[in-house]
């Protein structure tokens, strides 16, 4: 192959290239150059790394941070959940391709309808608490999006819910990619249900895992926006107490005219997740093993 | 069906049609009047759909009933208004005409230098006539005109009141009053006063009302965020006090941490709420669903402020841009907007009052509505305070503050700790803008 054959290949993706390095790495550059100046209206002076140490100094920002963090806590239970439920969909129970449709819908739908949805559901004079009082729960009837105490563990429920449903489907499909022959030995070898999904089933699933544990990693750190924009009731409350690192650059860019801070919070939250990619790539490589 | 017949054109019917519309053409350019001035073409961006139907009705028919120039409108999205006109602006892309809100939510833009004073542009006696408030004065100056009023009221249900036993036709006028009508009004199992505060709107309307309790005028509150007074002083977080020692006496409604502004306003309206805040835009509509038994006060005096007690007037408004490609026309369009047949006809759109003083107050039906624009618009008011507050301040302080005093998490002092360490955070992050707010303070008699 000569030189010429050679760059043609490059020539053809080159306008793609191209194309993609002016929608994504145009915004990219300035969003770094941002981060070092005192933006007022479209520029600004160039101030160092002043804008990180305002970011790195100040308390809503960290508090941002945690409340990331702490919603993490809802990955182990999306798994599970998604597990449990991809599995008896697996075993076939009576209907279950209904039931395939009806834990999908959530994910179908847009985070701000069912954010809203379930806004009124958790009001304190809601149906959830009018319920629980019905019951003679009391006790349990919280101020589920009114209280500093409670608002993020409620934001975190209806994560677990919607986001269980892409891990169902996920895991579902791998799950009918088995070999239903080793499954089907486990039990004519006397293997209950639970020796087989521990033993026959989950091994051939650690990528599948995996993989949507690292997706569900950087959805919490970087795309949970529109469940506590609604939620919160648009300001990360009450108090600061479902404020994430998303609403803390919103406010800034959009709310408090300072785009030199919302540029340098974004660089960092885009140098996590980048660095959270890596894992992801490895996570999909490992899950394309396990099937092929 | 169309016969493709009826659509042919010959040759010479087709140059007879060219020499027609040639003509035609050349005529219209030669008219003086009406078809040249539609040459001129003013950009106006603008907001309050949203928070005031029928504005858009209005917008149509003053463009289309303006003749002096063809006006094109754009209503913008809420979340953009600022920063899609600032962008605009610095990049020489303004409109001719643009919406403005009151107080810093238009002041950032005249300090970038993305406005130009009116005075000069508009006619003085309309400007000081459309109510643009203290608020959009700066070097002397007026950036802006007022267009739809916002009267800042607190109101009460008068049924609840009868059946608590108090006198529906005696607003409490101090806190001890106000106070002791709650306890009655508790002891009747009626929630006395609240609202909602999810979405933390209702904590800027309770500072907007609460603190001008303990001050003189609106530049020494410019001072709390300048450096030169402090939140921590208790005359500048009392509000925040009184407002724990309305939870604390179980007089706020037990939902109001989980509703929002104007859900939280419709209890009141239907008779599950007694007490709150609201604004004057609401209340033609309130009045008639409640068939007049709504009262309408300003806050009850606690403090030792002069602007203790006084009715707080705002107005969203228009302005026009630095950098208007037409700053005339705008200034005409400005001014055609406030012609007596133009206010009317925002009455009928509307349904609202727009906020000129000469405004023609015979067409107002109802007496509620009426007595709150001769006490709200028409006598002496003040300004509202929480339009002075900054971005920053606003989103990390003043509606936190408010929402956790209420859940009873923070006591009111806790509230002014947090807000003096938020003011002293929005100096470090806007050194440039201090500056200006110091002198915006001699404005607004700091």
């Amino acid at each position: 192959m000569n030189n010429r054959s050679r760059l043609v290949p490059y020539l053809y993706v080159a306008p793609l290239v191209l194309l993609l390095a002016f929608v994504f790495g145009y915004p990219l550059v300035r969003i770094f150059e941002f981060s070092f100046k005192m933006v007022r209206g479209i520029n600004g002076p160039w101030i160092g790394l002043r804008n990180y140490e305002l970011v790195l100094t100040q308390d809503v920002f960290w508090e941002s941070v945690l409340h990331n963090v702490q919603l993490l806590l809802a990955i182990p239970a999306m798994v599970v959940i998604s597990l449990l439920v991809s599995v008896l969909l697996y075993d076939r129970i009576a209907g279950w391709k209904l039931y395939r449709i009806i834990v999908f819908v959530p994910f179908v739908l847009a985070i701000p309808i069912i954010a809203v949805v379930m806004k009124r559901i958790f009001q304190f004079n809601g149906p959830v608490n009018e319920i629980l009082r019905w019951l003679s729960l009391d006790f349990l009837a919280l101020d589920w999006i009114g209280s500093s105490d409670v608002a993020l563990w409620t934001v975190m429920i209806l994560i677990i819910w919607r986001e269980s449903a892409l891990g169902i489907i996920l895991f579902l499909a791998r799950l009918l990619s088995l070999d239903e022959a080793l499954i089907e030995a486990a039990k004519l070898e006397g293997a209950n249900w639970w020796q087989r999904v521990r033993y026959i089933i989950l091994p051939q699933m650690r990528g599948v895992i995996e993989f949507y544990s690292v997706v569900s990693v950087i959805t919490i750190l970087a795309a949970v926006f529109a469940y506590v924009f609604i939620m919160g009731g648009g300001r990360g409350g009450p108090g600061t107490s479902t404020m994430v690192v998303e609403l803390y650059i919103f406010n800034a860019l959009i709310r408090t005219s300072l785009p030199g801070i919302a540029s340098a919070a974004s660089v960092m939250l885009f140098l996590v997740s980048v660095a959270l990619i890596f894992p992801l790539f490895r996570a999909r490589r490992r899950a394309n093993a396990d099937e092929a | 069906m169309v016969d493709k017949k009826d659509w042919d054109l010959s040759r010479r019917e087709l140059m007879k049609l060219g020499i027609m519309l040639g003509a035609g053409s050349a005529l219209g350019g030669m008219l003086p009047g009406m078809a040249r001035a539609q040459d001129k073409t003013l950009d106006m961006w603008w907001w309050g759909e949203q928070e005031l139907p029928g504005l858009q009705k209005f917008v149509d028919s003053s463009i289309a009933g303006y003749k002096e120039a063809a006006v094109k409108g754009m209503l913008q999205d809420t979340a953009v208004v600022i920063s899609q006109f600032q962008t605009a602006a610095a990049a020489g892309n303004a409109p001719d005409i643009q919406f403005l809100w009151n107080g810093i939510y238009h002041m950032e833009s005249v300090w970038l230098g993305y406005l130009q004073p009116l005075n000069g542009l508009v006619k003085e006696d309309v400007i000081t006539a459309s109510s643009p408030t203290l608020l959009s004065n700066f070097g002397g100056k007026t950036y802006r005109m007022g267009w739809y009023p916002l009267p800042m009221i607190w109101i009460y249900n008068k049924d609840l009141y009868d059946k608590a036993g108090l006198d529906a036709d005696k607003a409490p006028q101090t806190w001890d009053e106000f106070l002791a009508n709650c306890e009655k009004l508790k002891s009747a199992g009626i929630a006395p006063v609240g609202g909602g505060i999810q979405d933390g709107y209702w904590g800027e309307w309770y500072f907007g009302h609460a603190l001008g309790q303990n001050v003189d005028s609106a530049g020494e509150v410019i001072g709390l965020f300048t450096g030169e007074r402090d939140f921590r002083d208790p005359k500048y977080h009392e509000h925040w006090v009184k407002l724990e020692e309305l939870k604390k006496a179980g007089f706020l409604n037990d939902e109001m941490s989980s509703t929002e502004l104007y859900p939280g306003i419709d209890l009141i309206v239907s008779g599950k709420v007694a007490s709150g805040l609201s604004v004057g835009a609401r209340v033609p509509a309130d009045s008639k669903t409640m068939k007049g038994r709504i009262g309408i006060m300003p806050m009850p005096v606690y403090g030792k402020g002069k602007l203790a007690g006084k009715p707080i007037f705002d107005s969203q408004g228009l302005g026009i841009p630095a950098k208007a490609k037409d700053p005339q026309g705008a200034a005409a369009f400005l001014e055609y907007l406030n012609s007596p047949e133009r206010l009317k006809a925002f009455h009928e759109a509307t349904g609202w009052i727009p906020a000129n003083t000469g405004f023609d107050m015979s067409v107002i039906t109802d007496p509620v509505v009426l007595d709150m624009w001769q006490r709200w618009g028409l006598a002496p008011n003040i300004p509202y305070l929480s339009n002075l507050v900054p971005g920053q301040f606003y989103e990390q302080a003043l509606l936190p503050t408010a929402q956790q005093v209420v859940e009873g998490k923070i006591t009111g002092e806790q509230a002014g700790e947090l807000a003096y360490k938020v003011a002293k955070e929005w100096r470090e992050f806007n050194p440039d803008i201090v500056e200006n707010y110091k002198k915006w303070a001699t404005d607004l008699g700091g």
